[in-house]
């Protein structure tokens, strides 16, 4: 009997995707609310999962979810983009130029190992409060990822297959169109996603010191008045935000990959 | 008979560079005619140089020395008049069956919906009807090689060339591909260039075998086939066709235990 549900909730039908979402997430609430009702029963440290969504409603209604919203989404909706096509950019140039990769290849692992994030005080600094700095920090956090697997998945490209392209006469270009990019586009795919983790902790941590709105500004200004509801609506914002992003580009891996998969 | 032949190799010679800056000679004072619509196997120890040859005569690798002619043209890179079908998997993942069949045509600038119409006529002539919209990594790897020859043969080469193309093949596979592969080759009328380990393969298949001598490749004798055509598997088990096995056989043997000595 739990042998066949679990069989169920291990295929790949769709009902089963929806019954492990609810089974996680179900027990996870009822692990909170116990906790919150039984052991954690100080306000100040942790509410119950209701107080949550009751300050999730109350900030909608007050419009504050929506300002916040506006300012974190205008900030990471032009620089993410912009730091992917960025980072795909740089990554065709270094995988196209040996001399550059060998000269530029060292100076980005490093950066990529820097957590940027510790640059913020210095940004907010140079760009002040608001927009730019956090547009700039955004952009710096996420487009390592995508540099670093558009190059290697360019790199990566079957040797066999450009022979067979080549075979049929194809041009440098033909070979780029028809095989190299193709091959690298679930590489770099893979790197948005990384990015987007990045870049979700890149806007928290600039609107922590330098701003006046968004997602992570209405952290810190919970977090400063001990309003732990409010923080935590907000942290679960953040949250579906990662998660949706993540698992939109996971569905686009698997759909320009498919044959990675059986 | 004085015709031209289809393709000629005068004294075509290729060497390596390891590495550690030795040379390896791949082969010497290749001489070879293959006339219009004949089906000629290579066959030779490993490392004979037998894949090299087919390299330089699709034009993927320059001889050192010598050259190769077809249709009385030098041969300087890969062209519409020949074709390659290779051994290792070189089918693009993304493509499906009828877009993988027609690359050579769209590489070559031909418009999609000619380029489509050919390629079903070579999609049923290999067997491949209803097939059309599979990806590569949803075929078998006997339907996968028989995608790959009728990518070859929609470009309407002249020559095709075989490197090993069922050597992954399992032997039941493999001795139905080389039924389906006379068919189509009476069918098509085409001249065939076949490299291959597998003896019994190139006397069933070949009006004539060429067999390489070990590292470095030179002709060591070239053997006419005078089997009947069409022939059938049954033909396999003749008493000529086990003596011509054999011949080539011991002279293979010869050539790898000459070279293990040295």
């Amino acid at each position: 009997m739990l042998k066949d549900f679990l069989d169920y909730l291990s295929s790949e039908a769709r009902g089963a995707a929806v019954w492990r979402v609810v089974i996680s997430f179900g027990s996870m609430l009822l692990v909170w609310q116990v906790l919150t009702s039984t052991i954690v029963t100080n306000r100040l440290l942790l509410v119950p999962p209701a107080e949550v969504f009751e300050a999730f409603v109350g900030e909608i209604r007050s419009g504050a979810m929506w300002s916040n919203a506006w300012a974190t989404c205008l900030a990471v909706g032009t620089s993410f983009p912009l730091s992917v096509l960025v980072g795909v950019l740089i990554g065709l140039i270094l995988a196209s130029s040996r001399a550059l990769s060998l000269m530029g290849g060292p100076m980005l692992s490093a950066l990529n190992s820097v957590p940027i994030i510790a640059l913020a005080p210095l940004f907010i600094a140079w760009l002040g409060l608001g927009f730019a700095s956090k547009f700039v920090l955004v952009m710096l956090v996420s487009v390592f990822p995508v540099v670093l697997t558009t190059e290697a998945g360019l790199r990566a490209a079957d040797k066999h297959l450009i022979e067979t392209a080549r075979s049929f006469n194809a041009t440098r270009a033909q070979i780029f169109t028809t095989v190299t990019l193709p091959y690298a586009l679930p590489f770099i795919v893979s790197g948005v996603r990384v990015a987007w983790a990045r870049a979700l902790v890149g806007i928290v941590v600039a609107e922590f010191f330098g701003s006046f709105a968004g997602f992570g500004y209405a952290v810190m200004a919970a977090g400063q008045t001990f309003d732990t509801a409010t923080l935590l609506a907000y942290v679960i914002v953040l949250g579906a935000m990662g998660l949706f992003g993540s698992m939109l580009f996971q569905w686009l891996e698997g759909r320009l990959a498919p044959w990675r998969k059986e | 008979m004085t015709a031209q032949p289809i393709l000629e190799i005068e004294d075509v010679g290729k060497t390596f560079k390891r590495r550690d800056k030795t040379e390896v000679v791949a082969l010497r004072d290749i001489n070879l005619d293959v006339p219009k619509g004949a089906f000629v196997s290579i066959v030779g120890a490993s490392g004979s140089g037998k894949s090299t040859l087919l390299r330089i005569i699709d034009g993927l690798i320059e001889s050192d020395s010598g050259r190769v002619k077809v249709n009385g043209k030098v041969v300087t890179k890969p062209g519409r008049d020949r074709a390659v079908v290779f051994q290792h998997d070189s089918l693009l993942p993304w493509k499906t069956v009828i877009q993988n069949v027609a690359y050579g045509l769209t590489l070559a600038g031909v418009k999609w919906k000619d380029a489509a119409k050919t390629a079903q006529g070579f999609i049923d002539l290999a067997g491949l009807s209803g097939f059309e919209t599979h990806f590569p990594h949803q075929l078998s790897g006997g339907m996968r090689q028989r995608v790959n020859v009728a990518r070859g043969l929609a470009v309407d080469p002249d020559i095709l060339l075989l490197d090993e193309p069922f050597a992954a093949l399992d032997a039941q596979t493999r001795e139905i591909m080389q039924t389906e592969l006379l068919r189509i080759w009476r069918q098509s009328g085409k001249t065939v260039i076949l490299i291959t380990h597998q003896i019994d393969e190139a006397v069933f298949l070949s009006d004539e075998v060429v067999v390489f001598s070990a590292r470095p490749g030179t002709v060591r004798e070239r053997i006419a086939i005078p089997l009947a055509r069409p022939r059938d598997l049954d033909i396999k088990r003749s008493q000529d066709f086990v003596q011509l096995v054999d011949r080539i056989w011991k002279l293979i043997e010869e050539e790898v235990r000459a070279s293990a000595a040295s």
